[in-house]
């Protein structure tokens, strides 16, 4: 099952009450807005209706609002190294033979 | 020269008719761009649901009427029938909403 990717571009200030019906049908409100629906010549009708406000890709599962965030998320520009997390790695890539020393590296920590 | 009294065109006249007579080299390529960002929407919708096998008339026909960006004239892109226009053409900047309605096709004969 696969969706359409639809986001709001383009401002409907002052156009016809039916184009801002459209847009208010298919859940966008505001510009910048997205929102996903299943692929169906329903919601393609729809959108050819609102064709030149919004930007369209296909998708194969619609994002949470959650992950929509976190792609909205910038790069923090740092990162906290930890020693621990570093040598549990690495005892972890060795210890893959020998169970028990890699067991006894963990309680060391 | 400065301040509320300031002498400009629009102050010291009535009306002042200052949309130019054609578009600027800038409004043309983000006018394609809008063309081509169309045409692109339309693709899209006509993958996704031929994939799925079904089909819509309002997709039909305009993939059967209307040109893409590529195909149009320069003529067409950025100018539009006008029936009291010289030579029947004005600039497509002079339609309201221009930059988001859609306007390609020229009536019959013009």
């Amino acid at each position: 099952m696969s969706y359409f990717r639809i986001t709001l571009h383009r401002s409907a200030i002052g156009l016809p009450k039916r184009t801002r019906g459209v847009l208010a049908a298919l859940g966008l409100h505001r510009r910048g807005q997205l929102v996903f629906h299943p692929v169906s010549a329903q919601f393609a009708g729809m959108i050819m209706k609102v064709k030149e406000l919004v930007k369209v890709e296909e998708v194969d599962r619609p994002l949470t609002k959650r992950e929509v965030h976190e792609q909205r998320r910038p790069d923090p520009g740092f990162w906290v190294e930890s020693v621990g997390s570093f040598e549990r790695q690495r005892q972890h890539l060795e210890g893959g033979k020998g169970g028990e020393a890699g067991a006894e590296g963990e309680v060391r920590l | 020269m400065f301040g509320p009294f300031r002498i400009t065109n629009s102050l010291s006249g009535g009306l002042l008719w200052k949309i130019p007579w054609r578009l600027s080299p800038t409004q043309k390529y983000r006018q394609r761009k809008r063309l081509r960002a169309v045409d692109q929407v339309v693709e899209t919708l006509s993958n996704a649901l031929a994939k799925k096998g079904e089909t819509l008339k309002s997709l039909e026909r305009w993939k059967a009427e209307m040109p893409t960006e590529a195909q149009m004239l320069p003529r067409d892109k950025y100018t539009m029938f006008d029936r009291k226009a010289k030579r029947y053409r004005k600039g497509i900047h002079k339609l309201p909403k221009w930059t988001r309605v859609s306007q390609r096709l020229n009536p019959p004969g013009f």
